[in-house]
């Protein structure tokens, strides 16, 4: 395991260079891709199994004591979205691959080293035991996502990505920012020692750190108010890149703020997060309504579920953050579905615009059929997995006697069937607006797109199948997460 | 370009080359124990080449290359230690005296940092040769 645990950061960081030195070979390329790609996410299946089994897996790097050196800790909570994110990488992989017969497809001698940079440095994000290192792997996500982003040049791409990279440059200033005041304030980056240091601080430095922290992750979780960059950005990329970008990119984020704000024992803070989540989901999905085009719909539909998982941190109980994490685990993949769903609208109609667009469901029943469950999924309807993620949140909330934003929840949960509802009408019923439609795409492309988000689509399946070992396993992460001394002794020992 | 009107600034970059990368050496070898290091060398090796290009200078480095050569540097020396049946980025360390240098101390980090500035001058060619006129394309019309 000791060896296991690194080799999920620099094996894809390894592959990428040997990809990026192969990028003319197509077959050699795309096949040193896959196989990391699958090779890392059933090493996250073995670590979620070994560590539920046997506890916390910690690697020093270089042997250096937490006091001077990295520190690696895989426990339940990282391992669990550590599967999750890598198992949604593969799928949308395989996808590209499929897509790259059409014209949307993404360039594809840059995506596959990239997109192995973008899961290196999502393992790290997800694994590190201290907050610098944290930031080199935002750092290491960013730059790799500034140029999937962009890369094709368009004239819309590069507009938006500039919004992109200036807010996500401006969050990390003030990340760099935060880890100065923190290093000044308790001598330390390591989240072991933060979490019994930070709670001996004055509290009104307490809380000026927790405050600090929460814009920084906030902005790259895309929480209300800074939250416009997305909407703008995302919709533009290829339908392969936007997917990967909205699985995993802000979710890296949540993930960062319930890791940070849960060891450092910020309950104080609890309402504003609370206040936050509320306006969040309100504001994503009010946006989602308002928009006409699929991709963008579903752009704000990321905010306003952005919105449940800080609910969940918010209520700061056991419940609500074992919401949290299993509302996590469901959205990466549900959501990267929604996406590739989306890419295959636009690549039957040129265009995501509903107007555009009708009687998909009679000439396409398996598209439908595969738009249909993730959507149902997301809004929370059972049996699916957003059913059990949105229901174990909303008991906490109950539980946790937090009545307003339970209401909210319930609230925007109809909304957000509404709008599914909205891109159902536009593209799936009523007749299809062009006289004779035309095939943009080759059947063994869409074939392979299709299998592929089809396969992702059972995944999600076990998630609603396997709630209840789910379950157990994100209450027990809740709990270490919120008594951190156990995970402290596991790091120092 | 300033290549076709100034020899002065041609020749001011070539007489330049060497002692930049002196210094860059400098910092290389400083940054085991102060500050400095692979980074810091690959930054200024990169600046190097930056100011070599403004004038004319072309590398025919191709940048792709050059970093995977980094990446694969970098992650052998950091897992190399496994093989040996120690944690990952461990390091060894050989010391030995020589006749002028007296006692010289190296590590395997120093191969590390080699890496780290392969990937920092690959990644200043790649931007160059990015922004260079000669190989950017036009932006395709309205599409967003």
């Amino acid at each position: 395991m000791t060896t296991l645990v690194p080799l999920l950061v620099v094996g894809p960081l390894l592959a990428a260079a040997l990809a990026l030195a192969a990028r003319s070979l197509g077959r050699l390329r795309d096949a040193i891709t896959l196989i990391t790609l699958f090779g890392v996410a059933l090493g996250a299946l073995i670590l979620v199994l070994s560590v539920n089994r046997s506890g916390p897996v910690v690697v020093r790097l270089g042997g250096w004591h937490p006091e001077l050196g990295i520190v690696l800790v895989a426990d339940l909570f990282a391992a669990l979205v550590l599967l999750s994110a890598t198992a949604t990488v593969l799928a949308v992989e395989v996808f590209s691959i499929g897509q790259r017969k059409t014209v949307w497809a993404a360039s594809p001698d840059l995506v596959g080293p990239l997109l192995l940079v973008l899961t290196g440095g999502v393992s790290l994000a997800f694994l590190t035991g201290d907050l610098f290192t944290l930031f080199v792997a935002f750092e290491l996500i960013l730059v790799s996502s500034y140029v999937l982003l962009t890369h094709q040049g368009r004239s819309g791409q590069v507009r938006s990505g500039m919004s992109y990279v200036v807010m996500n440059l401006f969050a990390s200033t003030l990340f760099l920012f935060g880890l100065a005041f923190v290093y000044a304030s308790t001598g330390t980056v390591n989240m072991a020692l933060l979490s019994e240091r930070v709670p001996e601080l004055s509290s009104g430095t307490q809380l000026g750190l927790g405050l600090w922290f929460f814009v920084v992750f906030g902005t790259k979780a895309a929480a209300f108010p800074l939250f416009s960059w997305l909407p703008d950005s995302y919709p533009t990329a290829p339908t392969t890149i936007t997917a990967v970008f909205a699985g995993l990119l802000t979710k890296v984020g949540v993930y960062s703020l319930i890791r940070f704000h849960t060891l450092t024992r910020m309950d104080e803070l609890g309402p504003i997060v609370l206040i936050v989540a509320g306006a969040t989901m309100l504001v994503g999905v009010l946006g989602a309504l308002a928009q006409n085009d699929v991709k963008r719909i579903l752009s704000f539909h990321i905010i306003s579920q952005i919105g449940y998982m800080l609910m969940g941190l918010g209520l700061f109980t056991v419940a609500g953050v074992a919401g949290a994490v299993l509302f996590l685990v469901h959205h990466i993949p549900t959501k990267t579905l929604l996406f590739l769903v989306g890419g295959m609208i636009e690549d039957e109609y040129g265009t995501s615009d509903l107007d555009k667009a009708g009687g998909l469901a009679a000439r396409r029943p398996i598209l439908g059929l595969l738009f249909a469950i993730p959507a149902m999924s997301l809004a929370g309807l059972p049996p699916f997995s957003g059913f059990v993620a949105k229901l174990s949140l909303i008991r906490a909330g109950i539980e946790a006697q937090s009545t307003l934003i339970v209401i909210v929840a319930l609230v925007v949960s109809a909304l957000t069937l509404l709008s599914m509802v909205k891109i159902w009408l536009g593209v799936f019923w009523g007749v299809d607006p062009r006289d004779e439609p035309t095939e943009l795409s080759s059947p063994q492309a869409r074939m392979l797109m299709t299998s592929a988000t089809g396969a992702a689509i059972v995944g999600t399946l076990l998630v609603a199948v396997l709630a209840g070992p789910l379950w157990d396993m994100s209450l027990a992460a809740a709990e270490s997460l919120l008594d951190p001394s156990g995970y402290a002794t596991e790091v120092l020992r | 370009m300033i290549r076709s009107t100034s020899p002065v600034a041609e020749l001011g970059v070539r007489a330049a080359t060497p002692p930049a990368l002196m210094v860059g050496m400098f910092l290389f070898f400083a940054g085991h124990n102060r500050p400095g290091g692979g980074f810091a060398a690959g930054l200024i090796i990169g600046a190097v080449v930056a100011l070599r290009w403004m004038v004319g200078l072309r590398t025919t480095v191709v940048p792709s290359q050059l970093m995977a050569a980094g990446i694969v540097i970098v992650a052998g020396v950091a897992l190399a230690p496994v093989l040996f049946g120690s944690v990952v980025l461990d390091q060894a360390v050989w010391s030995t005296s020589l006749p002028v240098l007296g006692k010289v101390k190296a590590g395997s980090a120093a191969i590390f940092d080699i890496g780290v500035s392969a990937i920092v001058v690959g990644l200043v060619i790649a931007v160059i040769d990015g922004l260079s006129p000669a190989t950017t394309s036009a932006p395709e019309g309205q599409s967003s």
